[in-house]
């Protein structure tokens, strides 16, 4: 569903993305992982052209991401951390949301967190101030209200109560399941083993590895994400070393 | 397009800023009328409003919004929705808000104390100082992604038009002053919003007489019918190139 073909970026004298090759298909939750810098929010910008690539192209479902904005019909987005409008409430801006995708009918919305959450009872409520893990429910019902096909989540966890975690964790298994794709960033890797079959590790702008999580756990003889990437890492450095 | 603007301006009418600029507009512009006798002087005052505090707060307003609501931009964005259309949205409703507190907050004093020429000239040129400064804080924000750089800049940039563009006018005048350098200056004068601005709603009160021999000159010109639409045609060229230039900026911006 998204190809990334040869992309590169800079930012300044800065290279941040050093000719990437990727391949998305349906039915994949990508966990994109690395170290602060590594390049990830630059990817997702890039993908959802809010930065544009100097070099190389990105295709969602065929189409060019630079070829005008429709093919993000299919693209839900969960951005790290929002600061929304002071004065909106929630409730306006789920109809802001709505407003502007009149092709979506009003049947067709997938308010399933929306209710696991509770936002209903939210709606009156002003967007300064919401709690930042309520923020993130508002951010995560969002991303997930127009069923798209496509799902980016940046750090969707890092604030959420036991609870709701759950909850998202849950409904993101059940996308992918379901043949959607699965993007996610996070550095809280105990919360990824469940929810994701791929990982990318990007390292200053290079990918490290891409490998399904099946195939990392076969190879490292463990079964947590956050052991296979430190021993990873470790042979990696070692390998380094050696030379 | 609008459905943005109505949702920007929605949260904008309700920020304690905007009650703030409106009621102080207000309570100056009734409490003038109330004071001075003579509505011609009255106008000179709240001209001296519209010129020193109304693109201040316009252009550090307008700044700080745009660098508050870009992580509200960038959620947008990544909708199905294009760049023009959004931006055109969010500038709509700045410069919608921005205008309805001049029209609310001067508007009514002025209707209800003096209902004029004078009154309509200074209202109307309110109205496109508030459109200019918006369109050049615009500018300068999308350009300068740093907040802090964006408001110095847009702080220097009123301290220029507000004093520093008069001190060098007059300095060139002083250098110059055995030459008939009247169209020259007249011509200068178009470089900034303010003078034309100041220039063109004095030359509606009797205040144009204290201006002396630039003065006769500049009334002239002015308070003809080809003035005030050279006037206009400033402001409508202020507006259009800076607001022009600052969707571009937009448009091909690494958010």
């Amino acid at each position: 569903m998204i190809t990334i073909n040869e992309v590169s970026k800079s930012y300044g004298k800065q290279l941040v993305l050093d000719q990437i090759n990727l391949e998305f298909p349906a039915g994949q939750s990508v966990a994109l992982i690395g170290p602060n810098g590594s390049g990830k929010t630059t990817l997702i910008k890039l993908i959802l052209s809010l930065a544009k690539a100097d070099q190389g192209g990105i295709t969602v479902n065929d189409k060019d991401v630079s070829e005008g904005g429709s093919y993000r019909k299919e693209i839900g987005y969960m951005p790290q951390m929002t600061r929304f409008p002071e004065n909106m409430r929630v409730g306006q801006l789920f109809k802001l949301m709505q407003d502007i995708r009149p092709d979506i009918p009003e049947n067709a919305y997938d308010l399933e967190l929306y209710e696991a959450f509770d936002i209903r009872k939210m709606e009156p409520k002003m967007l300064h101030a919401l709690s930042g893990g309520m923020k993130q429910k508002v951010s995560a019902a969002l991303a997930f209200l127009f069923d798209p096909d496509i799902l980016i989540l940046d750090e969707p966890t890092a604030a959420l109560d036991p609870v709701s975690n759950e909850t998202l964790k849950s409904k993101i298994r059940h996308a992918y399941e379901s043949k959607k794709l699965v993007i996610i960033t996070s550095h809280i890797l105990s919360d990824l083993d469940e929810i994701v079959n791929q990982v990318v590790y990007l390292i200053e702008g290079q990918i490290a590895f891409h490998k399904s999580l099946d195939q990392l756990r076969q190879e490292t003889a463990e079964t947590r994400l956050n052991k296979i990437i430190v021993t990873l890492l470790h042979k990696m450095n070692h390998h380094v070393e050696n030379h | 397009m609008w459905k943005i603007t109505n949702y920007i301006f929605r949260d904008l009418v309700r920020s304690w800023v905007i009650i703030g600029y409106v009621l102080l507009l207000f309570t100056s512009s009734w409490g003038i009328f109330s004071l001075e006798n003579e509505p011609d002087k009255a106008i000179l005052n709240l001209l001296q409003i519209i010129l020193l505090v109304l693109p201040l707060l316009t252009l550090v307003f307008t700044t700080i919004y745009y660098y508050n609501s870009l992580e509200f931009i960038i959620l947008l964005l990544a909708q199905p929705i294009d760049r023009k259309t959004l931006f055109k949205g969010f500038a709509a409703g700045l410069m919608g808000s921005l205008a309805l507190c001049l029209i609310v907050g001067m508007g009514l004093p002025l209707v209800f104390h003096f209902p004029s020429l004078q009154s309509l000239m200074l209202l109307i040129c309110g109205l496109m100082l508030t459109f200019t400064f918006v369109s050049m804080a615009l500018f300068i924000s999308t350009r300068i992604s740093d907040k802090a750089k964006g408001m110095g800049t847009v702080l220097l940039l009123w301290a220029f038009f507000a004093f520093l563009f008069d001190g060098l006018l007059l300095f060139f005048m002083y250098q110059f002053g055995a030459y008939p350098i009247e169209s020259i200056v007249l011509g200068l004068s178009f470089f900034n919003p303010i003078v034309v601005a100041r220039t063109a709603v004095l030359m509606t009160t009797e205040g144009a007489a204290l201006l002396g021999l630039s003065g006769a000159v500049f009334k002239d010109f002015f308070g003809s019918p080809v003035g005030l639409a050279v006037s206009f045609l400033a402001f409508v060229s202020y507006i259009s190139i800076f607001f022009r230039l600052s969707w571009k900026t937009f448009e091909k911006k690494d958010m």
